[in-house]
C-alpha cells in the first residue's frame, strides 16, 4: 500500500523537525500509541493499540528506526510493527518545506506492506484506515505545535 | 418390475440429510474430546527463527502445544500422490508439504504450530500466546518474476522456482506454421480460486487402547489411501485403523488432496495425549489451508486455413504449483490435454513450465485445469474467425473430430499415465443442437442488431468442451442381500453429495429386480470397504458403479443357483422379480423371497455343498484401462449494463454427452451445480494475492461467491453416446457444468461489446470491464 | 472464528445500560443486532472486554409519530421498519432503502440505531439519513443530547458518540413537496455497495430546484452529502444536461473513494456520476408527479 500526501503544519520548520524527534511528543501523536522509548540513537520501540470502529485494541509491537537524517529537511523511518492481528512493515520518507517562518509543509511517501488477519479480512478498509490515521496522527502533531507556541494562553487539550 | 436405471428416482438420502440425521464429521461428539487449533504463518515467506509456545502451554485449558520439533520422527514431508506422467524429457522436482513449518515458512496459512485444549475458544485464545519469530523473505508470487534471474527461491535446494518442466507434441507445427494463412498469437491469464465447499474440512480421531484401535473422520474424498498412509505413518497395521467419511459437504477437489498437515497431527496427537481431538476448519482457514487452483499464463498460438481448418496449435504456459507439488503434475497434464477439445488438430506443440510460488499449495478443483485448455483454444478459435471473417460456430464445425474417428487417439500423454485416446463421441450434433437452442442464428441476424439500436449489450458466446473421466485404476464393491431381504452394497469410494447412495442403488436394483429404497449404499468407510482410492475425476459412477454392477451380476446367479436348489429346478427356469424368485410361467407362484434363500445359504448346522460361499453375497472390482471421454456445449446470452458493467445471465444452455444417464435429476444437479461453479469461477471469485503474497481475500465477504439470483437456470439437453469401456456405457459428468463456463463468458461478453475489447482473461468483474474498457492501449491481463 | 474472552451484561433498563457503558467506558461495547460486532468479534478484529446487551431493554424499539416527525426507536429492527406501513407513508426514501440492507435474515436482527452508530462507510441508513436531515437522539449517564445527522458521522467508522454514550432514538422530520429516490452498485444483491446515492428533492413552483439532499455512500471515508452537486443544482431546472454536470460534479468533487479488490477508486467516481444521474433523474420526475 502507498501512502503519500503533503501536510502543511502552522509552525516553523525546526520545531516540527524537532517534535518529530521526540519520543514523548509521538507517544502523543501517534494514534494509539501506548508507549514509545528511544533505545537508541535513531530507534524506538512501543506498543501501538489502534482502534478504529469496530477494530479494538489491535496491539501492536513498534520498532522504528530512523535514517538519513538531514536535519531539518528530511529523513527516512523503517517501521517494523506486529501483534496477533498482523503486521505493518515498511518505509516512509519524509521531507519539510520551509513555506514561511512560520508555515511548513510536510511531504511523505512511504510504502506500507499490511499482512496477516488484518490484510485478510480487512482489505475494504486497510487504505482509507491508513489514511484516517494518518490524518488523525498529523492534525494530533498540530495541536502539540500550538501547545508548544502558546503554552501560557492555555492550550486546549485535543 | 420396469429398470430404474435412466430415471428419476428420487434420491434415498435425501430425508436424512434434510432433517439433520446425516452425520457430517463435526458431529462426532466423544467423552472428553479436545479440540485443536493450528497457529498459521501470517508471512508468505521467511525464515522460522524461533517458536515460544512457553506461554500458551500454560494457559488453563491448553492440554498441548506441539510445535516441529516436538514431533520427533513423525516429521517429514508427506508422500508425493501423484507422481508425473511418463512424459520423455520431463523434469520433476518433488517438494512436497511437512505437518509443521520448520525453518522456514513458504505460504501465509502454512501451520506452524498445533494446539490442543479443552474448546476451540480457548485453543484460539493459546494461539494468540505464541510468540513467533520470522525473518521475512521476498514473497514469489508472479509467475514470470518467480523464474526470473535472483528471484528469491522457495526451495533454496533447487537452483530456481521449477517444479516441473513438461514438452509435449505431435505433428510438425513449424511446417504448419509455415503452411497457414492466419496465424494468432496471443498471451491469456486463467486465474481459478478455491472450491468453497459448503463444509470446510473436519478431522476427528480416538485411539482405543483396549481394542487397540484408531478411529478417524475425515472430510476425505478417499478414506482408503488415507487409511493406508496414516497407518504405515504411526507404525500400526492398516486393519488396526479406521477412516470414515460419512456425510461430506462438498468436496469438489481439495478434499482428495491427502496428509493434509493436519490429517497427519489429529490423529497423531490422539494418540500421543489419549484423549480424542477434533479439528474443525472455520472458513477464514479453509482460504489458505486448503489447497485450491491457481493461475496460468498461456503464450499460445493457432495457424489455419483461410476457410478456418486448423493446422496447428503451439501453447507455451506457466503453472503456479504454490508452495509444494504433492498432486504432481495433474492439473497442467490436464490442460494440456484438454486444449484439443473436440477438434482435429493436426500439429500440437505445448510446453509448460510449472513454478513454486509462496501461495497455497495447488491441487485439483473442479474441472482440475481443464478450464485452462479450454479457454486458450476457444478463444484462438474465436480470434481467428473474427480475423478471417468467418461466423464462429462455422469454424467450430468444420475442425470437429468426425464420430467415425474413434477411438482417436491424440498422440499425447494423459493424467492416468496412458495415451489420451478419445474412446467414443459425437460432436456435430451437439453442436447443432446447442446452436438451435440458444437461437444462435436469430440472435446474431435479428435480435443482437435490434438491441444493439437501443443501446443494449448483449452477447452470445457458444464453445465445445471435452472431459475425460472415469479413469482408472480400479474400484470395487461388494453387494450382500440380508435375510430380511435387504440389499446392501459397500463400496470404497466416499460421497460428498453427488447421490452415490441413490445411483450405486439404482444400478444394483435393476440388476437383482429389487426397489431401489431396498438397497442401501454404504460408502466411504474403511469398516465396510477397503480397497480403492476415491472419489475425484469424474470417476465415481463409472468406476464404482461398474464394480457394483459386476458384484450384483455375481450376486444374482447365486440367487438363482440358490433359488434352483430350493425349488429343485435348473437355474434357467428361473426369473427374478419384485425380490423373489420365481417359475417362469408358473401363475400365482408366491416365489421364494431373497431374504429366506440368505437364510438357507447360512446354515449352522448341516453340511454345505463343496466350492459354494454362504450367504448371498459377492465382491467384484473393475479398472478401466483408460477413461471414458464426455463432451459438451455450452452456449449463453448475456446482457451487460453499459454504466454499471454489471452482468445478467439470460439464458444459459448445456448440451452435454455423458454416455447413459443413471438417474438423469442426480445428472442434471451436477450440472446445474457446475454451472453455478462456473459462473463464480468467470465473474465474481478471485483470490487475491498482493505483492507480498498476502491473501486479502480470506473471508465469504471479499471472495464472492454467486447466489441463487446470479444463476439462472439452465437447460440442459441430454445426448448419449455410450462408453465402448463398461457395460452400461457411462461417462463421468461431475465436472462438465464448469469447464467451458469461462469461455463461454469470455465470447458472450466480447460480443456483447461488440469487438470494442478483446477478453483474454478469467476471472472478469464490472471494475476489471472497466479498466479494459477505457485503457487507451488494451492492457495486458492482470497476473497475481 | 471463536471470539475473545468478554464479560457480558444485559440490563434490563436503559439507566442500568448507561450506567454499565459508564462503568467500563472505552472497553465497552453495545450489542444490538450484532450483525457487524458479532462477525468482527468472531474474526477477534474486535475484542472489547465488555458487551452490554441492549435486547432486553424495553422501550428503545417502536415508530411514532411526534411532533418533529417520525420517531424510531434506536433498537428498531430493519424487517420492522421494511414492514412499516407508516415509514411507508412519512418516510418513503426509508421504506425504499430497505430491501437493498443485507439480506431479510439480517433485517430481522440489525437496527436502525446500530447502523448508524456502527457507521460502515458503505451502509446505506447513514446515507439515508443525511438525505433526510434526520435527528439522532443519544444519552449517556450525564444526560441526553439530539445531534443533527450533518454531524453525526465524523470519519471512518467514526461518529460523534461518547465512548458512554448509546443511540435510542432517531427523528426523521416530515418534509412536503419532497421526492427521493435511492439506488446502489453492488456485486451481488445484499453485497456492500461499490457505491450509492440516497436523495431528497424539493422543486419550486417554478420547476428549479429548491433545495436537493445528495447523500453519497461506498466512495468516502463515511456518509457524505455531495455539497458541490448540490450547490450546482440548486436554483436551476433540473434539465437532463443540469443533471448530467451535477452527477460529474459529485464524482469529482465530493466523491473521495479508496481503491479495494472490487473497485478501483476511478470504477467508483463512474459508478457515483451513473447513480447520481440516476437518482436525480427519478427523483425529479415524482416530483413532478410523472411516478
Amino acid at each position: 500500500m502507498i501512502l503519500s500526501g503533503t501536510f502543511t503544519f502552522r509552525g516553523p520548520r525546526a520545531l516540527v523537525w524537532q517534535l518529530l524527534q521526540d519520543p514523548e511528543v509521538l507517544v502523543k501523536v501517534m494514534p494509539g500509541a501506548q508507549r514509545l522509548s528511544r533505545i537508541a540513537d535513531g530507534r524506538y520501540q512501543g506498543v501501538m493499540k489502534v482502534g478504529l470502529g469496530p477494530v479494538t485494541a489491535a496491539e501492536f509491537a513498534l520498532d522504528v528506526t530512523l535514517g538519513d537524517l538531514a536535519p531539518p529537511e528530511r529523513f527516512t523511518m523503517v517501521i517494523d510493527s506486529k501483534g496477533t492481528l498482523g503486521f505493518a512493515r515498511g518505509t516512509a520518507n519524509v521531507a519539510l518545506d520551509e513555506e514561511g517562518p512560520d508555515r511548513t509543509a510536510m511531504h511523505y511517501t512511504s510504502e506500507l506492506q499490511i499482512g496477516g488477519r488484518i490484510a485478510s479480512v480487512g482489505q475494504r478498509v486497510v487504505e482509507s484506515a491508513a489514511k484516517a490515521m494518518t490524518a488523525r496522527g498529523l492534525q494530533a502533531l498540530q495541536q502539540a505545535i500550538d501547545d508548544r507556541l502558546a503554552p501560557s494562553a492555555g492550550s486546549t487539550s485535543s | 418390475m420396469t429398470a430404474s436405471v435412466g430415471k428419476r428416482v428420487p434420491r434415498n438420502e435425501d430425508a436424512r440429510l434434510l432433517t439433520g440425521r446425516a452425520l457430517f464429521v463435526d458431529d462426532v461428539q466423544l467423552p472428553g474430546m479436545l479440540h485443536a487449533a493450528f497457529l498459521r504463518s501470517d508471512h508468505a515467506h521467511g525464515r522460522l527463527r524461533a517458536v515460544d509456545a512457553s506461554t500458551a502451554r500454560g494457559r488453563p485449558g491448553v492440554v498441548a502445544v506441539f510445535t516441529a520439533d516436538d514431533l520427533g520422527d513423525y516429521w517429514r514431508p508427506a508422500p508425493l500422490l501423484v507422481p508425473p506422467p511418463p512424459v520423455p524429457g520431463m523434469v520433476f522436482n518433488q517438494c512436497t508439504q511437512v505437518p509443521l513449518a520448520r525453518d522456514k515458512v513458504r505460504h501465509v496459512g502454512e501451520p506452524i504450530a498445533m494446539v490442543v485444549a479443552e474448546n476451540r475458544y480457548v485453543a484460539e485464545d493459546a494461539l494468540a500466546d505464541i510468540v513467533v519469530d520470522v525473518d521475512p523473505l521476498d514473497a514469489v508470487v508472479d509467475l514470470e518474476r518467480a523464474l526470473a534471474l535472483g528471484a528469491a527461491r522457495v526451495h533454496e535446494h533447487l537452483d530456481s522456482n521449477v517444479a516441473a518442466r513438461v514438452h509435449q507434441q505431435r505433428g510438425d507445427y513449424a511446417a504448419a506454421r509455415a503452411a497457414a494463412d492466419v496465424v494468432i498469437t496471443r498471451r491469456f491469464w486463467y486465474d481459478r480460486g478455491a472450491s468453497a465447499a459448503i463444509e470446510n474440512r473436519v478431522v476427528a480421531a480416538t485411539w482405543d487402547p483396549r481394542a487397540e484401535q484408531l478411529t478417524i473422520w475425515d472430510t476425505t474424498q478417499a478414506p482408503i489411501p488415507i487409511r493406508n498412509g496414516l497407518a504405515r505413518m504411526l507404525g500400526l497395521a492398516e486393519s488396526q485403523v479406521q477412516v470414515i467419511a460419512p456425510f461430506v459437504g462438498g468436496g469438489f477437489g481439495p478434499k482428495i488432496m491427502m496428509f493434509y498437515p493436519e490429517e497427519l497431527l489429529v490423529p497423531w496427537a490422539a494418540r500421543r495425549l489419549g484423549c480424542a481431538v477434533k479439528w474443525t476448519e472455520d472458513r477464514h482457514e479453509n482460504f489458505v489451508a486448503t489447497t485450491q487452483e491457481r493461475g496460468q499464463l498461456h503464450d499460445a498460438e493457432i495457424a489455419v486455413t483461410r476457410d478456418g481448418r486448423i493446422l496447428g496449435v503451439r501453447d507455451v504456459f506457466l503453472h503456479d504449483t504454490g508452495a509444494y507439488d504433492p498432486y504432481g503434475l495433474t492439473v497442467p497434464i490436464n490442460s494440456q490435454c484438454t486444449l484439443l477439445g473436440v477438434y482435429k488438430v493436426p500439429a500440437y506443440d505445448s510446453t509448460f513450465t510449472a513454478v513454486f510460488t509462496t501461495k497455497p499449495i495447488v491441487t485439483p478443483v473442479r474441472g482440475a485445469g481443464r478450464q485452462h485448455g479450454v479457454f486458450v483454444m476457444e478463444r484462438l478459435l474465436d480470434l481467428a474467425a473474427r480475423e478471417l471473417g468467418l461466423d464462429r460456430v462455422e469454424i467450430r464445425r468444420r475442425n470437429l473430430i468426425p464420430p467415425d474417428a474413434f477411438p482417436y487417439d491424440q498422440g499425447i500423454i494423459f493424467q492416468d499415465f496412458t495415451s489420451l485416446t478419445y474412446d467414443s463421441g459425437d460432436y456435430a450434433p451437439a453442436l447443432e443442437r446447442a446452436a438451435e437452442l440458444i437461437g444462435y442464428e436469430q440472435f446474431v441476424r435479428e435480435e443482437q442488431p435490434r438491441l444493439r439500436a437501443e443501446g443494449k449489450h448483449v452477447g452470445l458466446g457458444i464453445v465445445n468442451y471435452v472431459e475425460g473421466t472415469g479413469i482408472g485404476p480400479y474400484e470395487g464393491a461388494r453387494v450382500t442381500v440380508e435375510p430380511s431381504g435387504l440389499v446392501r452394497v459397500a463400496t470404497g469410494v466416499g460421497t460428498q453429495g453427488q447421490g452415490h447412495f441413490t445411483a450405486f442403488a439404482q444400478i444394483v436394483a435393476d440388476v437383482l429386480a429389487v426397489e431401489v429404497a431396498a438397497v442401501r449404499v454404504v460408502t466411504g468407510d474403511t469398516r465396510e470397504f477397503h480397497w480403492g482410492t476415491g472419489t475425484f475425476a469424474s470417476r465415481g459412477a463409472v468406476v464404482a458403479g461398474t464394480a457394483c454392477r459386476a458384484a450384483a451380476v455375481a450376486v444374482r446367479q447365486k440367487i438363482l443357483d440358490a433359488g434352483a436348489r430350493r425349488l429343485n429346478v435348473a437355474a434357467d427356469t428361473l426369473e427374478l422379480s419384485n425380490g423373489r424368485v420365481f417359475v417362469t410361467g408358473r401363475a400365482g407362484d408366491p416365489g421364494v423371497p431373497y431374504g429366506e434363500l440368505a437364510v438357507h445359504a447360512n446354515p449352522l448346522r448341516g453340511a454345505v455343498t463343496a466350492g459354494v460361499e454362504p450367504g448371498l453375497e459377492a465382491t467384484a472390482y473393475f479398472g478401466p484401462d483408460r477413461g471414458s471421454t464426455a463432451n459438451g456445449v455450452h452456449a449463453m446470452i448475456v446482457e451487460v449494463d453499459r454504466d454499471t458493467l454489471l452482468v445478467r445471465i439470460a439464458r444459459y444452455v448445456v448440451v452435454h454427452d455423458c454416455g447413459r444417464l443413471v438417474n438423469p435429476t442426480i445428472v442434471e444437479g451436477q450440472i446445474q451445480g457446475g454451472v453455478a461453479h462456473g459462473i463464480g469461477n468467470a465473474f465474481y471469485e478471485q483470490l487475491v494475492f498482493d505483492e507480498q503474497g498476502q491473501l486479502l481475500t480470506a473471508s465469504l465477504m471479499d471472495y464472492l461467491l454467486p447466489v441463487a439470483t446470479d444463476v439462472p437456470d439452465v437447460e440442459i439437453v441430454h445426448r448419449e453416446t455410450p462408453a465402448p469401456g463398461n457395460p452400461a456405457g457411462l461417462k463421468g459428468v461431475g465436472e462438465a457444468g464448469c469447464i467451458a463456463t469461462g469461455a463461454a463468458f469470455a465470447q458472450a461478453i466480447e460480443d456483447a461489446f461488440g469487438g470494442a475489447v478483446e477478453i483474454r482473461e478469467i476471472p472478469l468483474s464490472p471494475n476489471r470491464l472497466f479498466e479494459l474498457l477505457h485503457a487507451a492501449a488494451p492492457p495486458a491481463p492482470e497476473v497475481s | 472464528m471463536k471470539p475473545a474472552p468478554f464479560e457480558y451484561f444485559r440490563p434490563s433498563t436503559l439507566d442500568e445500560a448507561l450506567a454499565t457503558m459508564a462503568a467500563h467506558a472505552g472497553e465497552a461495547k453495545a450489542l444490538a443486532g450484532g450483525q457487524s460486532l458479532v462477525p468482527a468479534m468472531n474474526f477477534r478484529i474486535a475484542q472489547p472486554s465488555v458487551l452490554v446487551d441492549l435486547n432486553g431493554i424495553p422501550g428503545l424499539d417502536g415508530i411514532e409519530s411526534a411532533t418533529g416527525g417520525l420517531r424510531i426507536g434506536a433498537l428498531t429492527r430493519h424487517r420492522t421498519l421494511e414492514r412499516s406501513a407508516e415509514v411507508r407513508e412519512a418516510a418513503p426514501l426509508v421504506a425504499d432503502t430497505m430491501p437493498l440492507v443485507a439480506h431479510v435474515p439480517i433485517r430481522t436482527r440489525g437496527t436502525l440505531g446500530g447502523s448508524l452508530a456502527h457507521a460502515d462507510p458503505a451502509a446505506e441508513l447513514p446515507a439515508v439519513m443525511l438525505a433526510l436531515d434526520a435527528d439522532i437522539e443519544v444519552c449517556s449517564q450525564s444526560g441526553q443530547r439530539t445531534i443533527p445527522a450533518g454531524e453525526f458521522f465524523t470519519g471512518l467508522y467514526a461518529t460523534a458518540l461518547a465512548p458512554d454514550e448509546l443511540i435510542t432514538a432517531v427523528t426523521i422530520p416530515r418534509r412536503n413537496s419532497a421526492a427521493w429516490a435511492v439506488d446502489e452498485v453492488a456485486r451481488r444483491h445484499g453485497d456492500f455497495a461499490l457505491a450509492g446515492v440516497a436523495s431528497v428533492v424539493r422543486l419550486e413552483i417554478t420547476g428549479a430546484v429548491a433545495g436537493a439532499r445528495i447523500a453519497l455512500f461506498g466512495v468516502h471515508e463515511r456518509a457524505v452529502l455531495a455539497d458541490a452537486a448540490a450547490k450546482a443544482i440548486v436554483g436551476q431546472v433540473p434539465t437532463a444536461e443540469a443533471i448530467e454536470a451535477a452527477a460529474d460534479t459529485a464524482a469529482s468533487q465530493d466523491a473521495d473513494p479508496a481503491s479495494d479488490v472490487h473497485a478501483s477508486s476511478a470504477f467508483r467516481r463512474h459508478l457515483t456520476r451513473v447513480l447520481v444521474r440516476r437518482v436525480l433523474t427519478r427523483a425529479v420526475a415524482r416530483a413532478r408527479g410523472a411516478e
